[in-house]
């Protein structure tokens, strides 16, 4: 036999392979052999080879008789063990009831925002999955190409020209459903007036989507022009049955006949309608140039069937080449086509001209992550917690070592005990997942408007396997420190145990749950102060006590002779929208002498509007109604921007604007008429010429509900179809900025969350030093340590804990606020060191009062009691 | 009888551990085979066969001689068993008694 050399070792990954694979039983057997062989080879062969026998016989020997046996349970009894984990589980919970309540509370808290995740993005993601061909259909998108090149946002339009000349070219299409969404305003039966909403779709739309037909031919049903398509609850709402075939209904006094009921499109349709005309219908009508236009891409939808052995690239190739061709005879419109999977609509990219609403990804994504991070918030609480009073319970495991029990039967001891726990978290997260639902569904209008959150089986399903998945995180790194404790060390004395690597573990963890409740807080503050920011921002005329009524198609003469009766209102206008809400118009306007010409905003007013929302007039006056005069009144930055001087100077000049000479007679100071997304551009008043849809009413009333009743009868006596509209422009605008209102909430929310787990999770670390330290606090306290500087020996580490999380938390949550929140904000607040650090502060006061409510409680202690049992 | 049936290799293993007599362990049952029957045999191949044979109480093992170019580790003895010899008795005199039976003409090779 060889001389034994070091350097002549078989291959070390194939032994430590065999170690790990092989049954214990044989291992030392096998691996001697193999070791003997090995040493033979490497005379006989040499190193290499002898290595590579080696390795291969390594691998020979994996087989099912040498191979560990995979058990999780080494033993019979399963169930017995499992009766007595959680019996264990149960006394240790009940033991211990402070920090059960602290795990289960905090468990419970953020599982409920987790449940509330799961049910919603259950919801969003079964949209459009109703469809039979919903893996083939694709929708064509259009995206314009700028003058200078740029593309624009996709739009999810496109035309019904596109449409039809992708149905007659195109191969490997097998349908193509094309609507135009204009079907709108009043159906009226023999006696009533409905107001609906719904497409003009053309003959394939019940081909290529599925919505199933209650009564009708689905091949013939939009066929012919003037054929009308209602969903079972529209012909129940107007005729109280679903059997109206071959009835008429008046739109636009023209008849409609009925030739199919469908069944109400889901919830869970990105398409909702009341009703559907046949498109051919178009063709008839003036507006016929919706149908021939390669510029009408504004509110018209192409949908396609493709077969099923399609080839996207030739489509999307032959459909460019349409789109190159009708660039060529277009002079308004240069655009792409290019189409987009049904599945990516919702939740889908951020494109211009839904159908409805769809849900952003970046909103779905944001909410997964918030979630998330709650979640593993909770998650570290349990941790900490279970770890810091791991040797508690050290001489159990001892015990049940030295019986027997193997390291997997500890770990599955304490997950089963992790499991049981945050099962019963699941029952108090369902009752505050209730009590938030509403809450959350009322958040922001994508939310209410595409989602119920309501539960079915599916949900109760992911609910309870979340439940077990998040027992089993939270469980395992817990479960994994007490199996490793080593029966000998414990029984030696549980004093000489090391648990320090632990300590570090848990000012990290503590660390990032302050970091986010401090961030969440410092969010939740900016918003607050930006939304009030917003909400009080000087729009330089006046909104109060002004009531916008949309007049809904009336004439406004005759509504404002119904209002003008009612003595509470003093000032009665009209406008075609209101400013400082959002919306805004805008067309080219120049001047004969000025080279350019200038984007100007603009509102369609009449004559009393400029007095009585107090616009500040700097030169002229009003306009008046004076229709063979085009008048217009335009703000300083106009004057700026065509460099017209003073305001005097600028009176009388001729600008051409919506396609009239239009006369300045005004100039008014500048004023807000955009949000504070914008900054001020030149903008004008311009005459009504018929164009008005709200008046805006000036109250001035000691009893508001009264005028709003007169105002309401006043209403009906002129127009009984329509409810009346109405709100204030201070709510209006309140509605503008929704979006930062729901910020707010949702980052209210969630920080109140993420403060009360960590809150608790602290609690219960402040009460576990101070029963850990109890002796030597007690000690220090005889010998004369004042109950000042107990506490402060007891709170020293959290403190700097707090200090290392704020550092973090405050840049961080106000570079994220200056990148999302306030992104696009011409108008922000100053951030100074309040706004920053009250959230901060906030956060480290109610921490600080919860360690030292425990510390002078464990310093105030009576030394005796804890003396006594030496 | 289901589990003494003694497969081909098994019974090859069984003699091989009868020829080593003391000393049959895994290496030299392995090396013992290749050079009698001038096939490879896998130690995992042997492994199985020891298991099967060890459950159907053929033969039986035990610790002994631990040495430096094992690493340390010791060698397991293998022995037939009463039961193994005489499961063995009963294959050969099957054959034995097939043998007899066969026909001389019939072991003639065929021409052409």
């Amino acid at each position: 036999m060889s001389k034994l050399n070091p350097h002549i070792a078989p291959p070390a990954f194939a032994s430590r392979l065999l170690r790990w694979f092989c049954h214990s039983d044989f291992h030392e057997e096998l691996a001697g052999d193999l070791e003997e062989n090995f040493l033979k080879n490497t005379e006989i062969y040499g190193l290499k080879k002898a290595k590579r026998k080696y390795t291969i016989e390594v691998l020979g020997l994996l087989r099912p008789s040498v191979i560990k046996k995979v058990r999780l349970f080494n033993y019979q009894n399963n169930t017995a063990m499992f009766k007595n984990y959680t019996l264990v589980a149960f006394r240790n919970l009940s033991r211990n009831r402070l920090f059960s309540a602290i795990n289960i509370l905090g468990l419970a808290m953020s599982m409920a925002v987790a449940l509330l995740a799961i049910v919603f993005v259950t919801e969003i993601y079964s949209f459009d999955e109703f469809h039979k061909n919903k893996d083939r259909i694709y929708r064509v998108n259009n995206i314009v190409i700028k003058p200078d090149g740029e593309l624009s946002v996709p739009y999810a339009s496109t035309s019904l020209l596109a449409a039809q000349k992708i149905r007659e070219q195109v191969p490997g299409i097998e349908k193509v459903a094309s609507f135009f969404k204009g079907f709108y305003g009043d159906l009226k039966t023999e006696n009533e007036t409905y107001s609906i909403e719904g497409y003009f779709a053309s003959k394939e739309f019940f081909e290529v989507f599925t919505f199933p037909m209650v009564q009708g031919n689905p091949e013939t049903a939009l066929t012919e022009p003037y054929s009308l398509v209602l969903t079972e609850s529209t012909a129940i709402k107007m005729f109280n049955s679903t059997d109206v075939l071959g009835k008429t209904l008046l739109r636009r006094k023209t008849p409609y006949t009925i030739t199919a009921v469908v069944k109400d499109p889901p919830r869970n349709s990105h398409l909702r309608f009341d009703v559907l005309g046949a498109q051919s219908t178009l063709a008839s009508e003036t507006r016929n140039s919706v149908l021939t236009d390669w510029n009408s891409m504004w509110s018209s939808y192409a949908y396609l069937l493709v077969s099923e052995n399609r080839n996207l690239e030739q489509i999307q190739a032959s459909i460019d080449q349409i789109a190159k061709e009708e660039n060529a005879k277009s002079q308004s419109l240069n655009a792409k086509l290019r189409i987009e999977r049904m599945s990516d609509i919702f939740p889908g990219e951020d494109r211009w001209n839904e159908v409805g609403t769809v849900m952003p990804n970046q909103r779905l994504s944001a909410m997964i992550i918030l979630a998330l991070i709650v979640i593993f918030s909770a998650c570290f609480n349990y941790a900490n917690l279970s770890i810091a009073r791991s040797l508690k319970r050290a001489k159990e495991i001892g015990v049940r070592k030295v019986v027997g029990a193997k390291q997997g039967q500890i770990f599955t001891q304490f997950i089963t005990e992790s499991i049981l726990v945050s099962l019963i978290s699941l029952i108090l997260a369902f009752f505050l997942f209730r009590l938030i639902r509403p809450e959350f569904l009322s958040l922001d209008f994508y939310i209410s408007r595409t989602t119920t959150l309501e539960l079915t089986t599916s949900t109760y399903f992911y609910f309870f396997l979340f439940t077990v998945l998040i027992g089993f995180l939270a469980g395992c790194i817990p479960a994994l420190v007490m199996t490793n404790f080593k029966p000998i060390s414990i029984m030696k004395g549980i004093a000489n145990m090391k648990v320090s690597e632990g300590i570090n573990i848990r000012k990290i963890l503590i660390g990032i749950q302050f970091v986010l409740s401090m961030g969440f807080a410092i969010l939740v503050t900016l918003t607050y102060k930006q939304y009030q920011f917003a909400l009080n921002f000087d729009l330089g005329y006046e909104t109060e006590a002004i009531l916008n009524v949309e007049l809904q198609g009336n004439d406004f003469d005759i509504v404002k002779s119904a209002f003008i009766q009612i003595p509470e209102i003093e000032g009665i206008s009209g406008s075609a929208f209101m400013p400082s809400t959002g919306s805004t118009n805008s067309d080219h306007a120049k001047i004969e002498s000025k080279a350019d010409s200038v984007v100007v905003y603009s509102i369609r007013i009449n004559e009393d509007y400029i007095q009585n929302l107090k616009h500040e007039i700097l030169a002229g006056g009003p306009i008046n109604d004076d229709l063979q005069k085009k008048q217009m009144i335009v703000n300083e930055a106009f004057l700026k921007q065509f460099e017209l001087g003073s305001p005097i100077d600028a009176i009388g000049q001729i600008v051409d604007y919506y396609n009239e000479n239009r006369e300045i007679v005004g100039v008014i100071e500048d004023f807000h008429y955009g949000t504070i997304y914008n900054d001020i551009q030149p903008f004008a008043f311009i005459q009504s010429e018929g164009y008005l849809n709200y008046t805006n009413l000036k109250i001035r009333s000691k009893d508001m509900n009264s005028t709003m009743a007169k105002i309401a009868n006043a209403w009906n006596s002129i127009d009984s179809n329509h409810d009346l509209q109405a709100s204030f422009f201070d709510e209006d605008i309140e509605r503008t900025y929704k979006d930062l209102s729901s910020s707010m909430k949702t980052y209210g929310l969630l920080s109140i969350v993420a403060i009360s787990i960590s809150i608790l999770g602290l609690l219960g670390m402040a009460v576990y030093t101070a029963e850990a330290r109890l002796k030597e606090l007690t000690i220090r306290k005889v010998l004369g340590a004042s109950v000042q500087s107990l506490v402060s020996l007891l709170s020293k580490n959290f403190v700097i804990i707090f200090i290392v999380s704020a550092a973090v938390a405050i840049p961080t949550s106000y570079y994220l606020f200056k990148n999302t929140i306030a992104q696009n904000m011409e108008y922000t607040i100053n951030i100074g060191f309040w706004e920053l650090g009250s959230g901060a502060i906030l956060v480290i006061t109610t921490a600080l009062l919860t360690i030292s409510s425990q510390a002078i409680k464990a310093a105030k202690a009576n030394p005796s009691e804890s003396l006594r049992s030496e | 009888m289901k589990g003494t049936y003694l497969g081909e290799f098994q019974e090859i293993v069984l003699l091989t551990i009868l020829v080593l007599h003391e000393n049959a362990y895994g290496v030299s049952v392995q090396e013992e085979i290749e050079k009698r029957t001038g096939r490879g045999v896998s130690r995992g191949a042997l492994h199985t066969a020891f298991t099967r044979l060890e459950e159907k109480g053929f033969i039986q093992s035990e610790y002994g001689g631990a040495t430096a170019e094992r690493g340390g580790r010791r060698k397991r003895f293998y022995q037939v068993t009463n039961l193994g010899k005489s499961s063995l008795n009963e294959a050969k005199e099957v054959r034995d008694e097939l043998w007899n039976s066969v026909p001389k003409i019939a072991l003639q090779k065929i021409q052409g």
